[in-house]
């Protein structure tokens, strides 16, 4: 009886330990193989000929066409800067510079992939067609108020990320810029 | 309390033996892959240039609504695969994943290739021919080398405004995407493949 107690307790730590690991490493990213920064995570090498196997069962898991490494890099932010999850009812505002490249998109999806975009209004922003102040910074405002400067409108409820893209980015060539250089995602307000 | 101890431990080690084999395991069973969403789309040697629609719905290759994008699944046991065509001034990329869909080969607008593309894919017999000059191809023409047969290539192309994605599109649309024939090839590469 005392073995079979014992017994189900080892299976249960197994199962908990293989599967939740497991689960953090490929669906939040913090384990390994993952790039984190702020509230960003991005997976360097998921654009490499041969990736570590965490990047490479994230590909597999993805099932989503991935950036080759001399053609740019995804970050994902599933949180803002304080660690709460991304709501649809929620405006927020990205500050701060980005790392070194040709140009990068914003846009906003749900947990399913699909945009929480408005169909009509614009799916996302891009650097080049900014609204920016004097000295060239950019301030984005994501949410579903409308805001000024630079706005992505979002509808909906629930969970949402936001997926910064940086097309022909130096940060992983060794030269250009770091990657500490991303942007703060502030709440400023629920509806 | 020892034994509860020790059976605990156990079940540690054995987690982190689940994780393993699940994270080495799960590209090899994931029925989500890349691949097969790609493989539905079309044939080997048929460009595709993927609707806009994609986005709007599930996006289920997580395309970027900012991009045009067009792609071409290659066999390379068929022959060497090709993709050329017109490129803009603008910014494009490409690139050759394997059927993993793990990066081989990618490359920008910034390699100096210039306005028109001209790639040729082979595999490691291919390479090895050409190598040894038992095929003769056309000068210019940029040679990748992927370890396996069934691969795809990806091009994207930025339009500097949402307004010009239809002309974009229709420069997608004139890439040629197949496989070398004899007409291309001196050698018999395709009696190899």
């Amino acid at each position: 009886m005392r073995i079979g107690f014992h017994f189900l307790l080892m299976v249960f730590i197994a199962l908990l330990t293989g599967i939740g690991l497991s689960y953090f490493a490929l669906a939040d990213g913090g384990l390994f193989g993952a790039y984190r920064i702020n509230a960003w995570t991005a997976w360097p090498q998921a654009g490499s000929p041969n990736p570590d196997p965490y990047t490479r069962a994230f590909v597999a898991r993805s099932g989503a066409l991935q950036l080759g490494s001399a053609e740019g890099i995804q970050f994902v932010a599933s949180r803002d800067s304080e660690g709460q999850l991304l709501q649809r009812t929620c405006n927020y505002r990205l500050m701060g510079t980005t790392p070194v490249a040709s140009f990068w998109t914003l846009r906003a999806v749900a947990t399913n992939g699909r945009s929480t975009t408005p169909r009509g209004s614009p799916q996302n922003l891009q650097s080049n067609r900014l609204s920016r102040t004097n000295i060239g910074a950019a301030i984005l405002q994501v949410g579903p108020e409308l805001a000024p400067q630079n706005w992505l409108e979002i509808e909906g409820e629930g969970p949402f990320d936001l997926i910064l893209t940086l097309y022909d980015a130096s940060i992983f060539a060794g030269f250009g810029s770091t990657i500490s250089e991303l942007p703060t995602i502030t709440n400023k307000g629920c509806s | 309390m020892t034994r509860v101890v020790l059976w605990s431990i156990s079940g540690l080690v054995l987690g982190l033996i689940i994780h393993l084999t699940l994270i080495l395991a799960l590209p090899h069973f994931q029925q989500n892959a890349v691949w097969a969403k790609i493989s539905q789309l079309g044939e080997p040697g048929e460009l595709l240039t993927l609707n806009q629609s994609l986005t709007d719905t599930e996006n289920v290759l997580g395309l970027d609504p900012e991009m045009a994008y067009a792609v071409c699944r290659f066999d390379l046991s068929i022959g060497p695969g090709v993709l050329s065509g017109p490129l803009p001034d603008d910014f494009w990329s490409i690139g050759i994943f394997d059927s993993d869909g793990l990066a081989v080969y990618s490359t920008t607008n910034r390699s100096g290739v210039g306005k028109s593309l001209e790639l040729g894919i082979f595999n490691t017999l291919q390479t090895r021919l050409l190598a040894e000059q038992q095929i003769a191809l056309q000068e210019g023409l940029l040679i990748i080398e992927s370890p396996q047969n069934e691969i795809f290539a990806v091009v994207r192309l930025a339009p500097p405004h949402p307004a010009m994605r239809d002309r974009y599109k229709d420069l997608l649309k004139q890439l040629r995407c197949g496989h070398l024939d004899r007409n291309d090839i001196t050698s018999g590469i395709g009696d190899q493949g």
